[in-house]
């Protein structure tokens, strides 16, 4: 067996380490990753491995088998031009399968004022989008793919990954940010083209400073502008499925979304631009007690 | 119809009321249900006793100051088979 390349990340309160057969998914990430500290003495949460699916695809077609501590038996390997989304999805994998320490919401989140906006909705729905935009207009950048849920205070724990920019988002934000905070274009993804985007510097260097949620919002992309209040009922059923560790944590993950659903306000959100939207958590935010 | 049923003890029960629904967090199981009235209100009148559909009828009239209603017993006894199945209510041996 070939030797192994790895790289370390810290990345909020998660810890992992990437191991791969080709070097150049690693100096991609590496890139990427630049100002992110490394792991205290070494120590990972998770480990990512990309591999080859058989040992001729290393050299020969090689494809990338996103293998680790937690894996799907039945994910498709990916081309080695898009190693850096495999090892994206590697730690998404690792978070979504292994992580307990918190409530796991698929969300994105950030803040001002010491407290957290969080978005959440289904593929498409524009919630990595908006927290991208949001974070070049004066907000805290804390996720864009899991908001983590303290199980203890209920606040809102960073996890700043690379933002995954998908398709038309790719255009929106390369008006906005500079261009040396871009990853490479990757075309024919399962998604569509993919572009990663590291987060704003101030996202990095504050990522273990957590906040209390103060709304939560549910937003649809490609309707007419509009608010909508919902019930708690709705609300919780509609968290439990993003969750992907709600289960998994028992009587812990059923007292923290509970007291989430209790204390954060919430409303669904339709909008068909990002000025629109922008203008809507604005005046939600401005009536937050 | 002389069965008697009843429910999960109490302390494996967390209950939660939100808007329109309870919910109820089964510890021994790790499930979370989201109960419509009158359910929750069913396990509440049961308490830890073994009681028969009749005699949750008597129990939820006087609780809830309702009007005697011959259907009441019919609609309990449809909820205490579904909330049989999901293992929040245990049928007793005769």
């Amino acid at each position: 067996m070939q030797a192994m390349h790895q790289i370390l990340l810290k990345i909020g309160p998660a810890a992992f380490r990437i191991a791969s057969a080709w070097r150049q998914p690693l100096e991609q990430l590496e890139a990427l990753y630049r100002d992110y500290p490394a792991p205290p003495d070494g120590l990972v949460d998770f480990t990512v491995r990309l591999e080859p699916g058989k040992p001729w695809r290393r050299h020969v077609r090689p494809s990338v088998h996103i293998g680790g501590d937690f894996w799907l038996p039945d994910a498709a390997p990916l081309p080695l031009s898009q190693g850096l989304l495999a090892g994206e999805m590697g730690m998404n994998l690792q978070m979504a399968l292994g992580w307990r320490r918190h409530l796991l919401l698929h969300a994105s989140s950030v803040e001002k004022d010491g407290q957290a906006l969080v978005m959440t909705g289904l593929s498409g729905s524009g919630k990595s989008t908006l927290s991208a935009m949001l974070a070049e207009r004066g907000w805290r950048f804390m996720g864009d793919e899991f908001a983590l849920l303290s199980l203890d205070t209920g606040d809102i724990v960073p996890f700043p990954r690379l933002i995954s920019l998908k398709n038309k988002a790719i255009e929106a934000m390369q008006k906005v940010a500079p261009a040396d905070r871009f990853g490479p274009e990757m075309t024919g993804t399962p998604k569509g083209g993919i572009r990663h985007l590291v987060p704003p510097r101030t996202a990095i260097d504050r990522m273990n400073e957590s906040a209390k949620p103060a709304l939560l919002l549910f937003p649809r992309f490609g309707h007419a502008s509009a608010l909508r209040d919902m019930g708690q009922s709705e609300i919780f059923v509609r968290l439990t499925q993003a969750s992907t560790n709600y289960v998994a944590l028992g009587e812990a993950g059923f007292l923290a979304l509970v007291r989430f659903v209790e204390r954060v306000p919430a409303k669904a959100m339709d909008y068909q631009s990002i000025e629109q939207a922008e203008e809507l958590i604005e005046s939600l935010w401005s009536k937050l007690p | 119809m002389t069965q008697k049923y009843r429910a999960a003890p109490q302390d494996d029960l967390i209950w939660h009321p939100l808007d329109s629904m309870t919910l109820l967090f089964h510890r021994p199981s790790g499930i979370t249900h989201m109960l419509a009235d009158p359910a929750p209100a069913i396990l509440e009148v049961m308490a830890d006793l073994p009681l028969t559909a009749a005699e949750i009828a008597v129990r939820l009239t006087a609780a809830f100051d309702l009007d005697p209603n011959p259907e009441t017993e019919t609609i309990i006894r449809a909820r205490l088979a579904e909330l049989s199945d999901l293992g929040l209510v245990a049928r007793v041996p005769v």
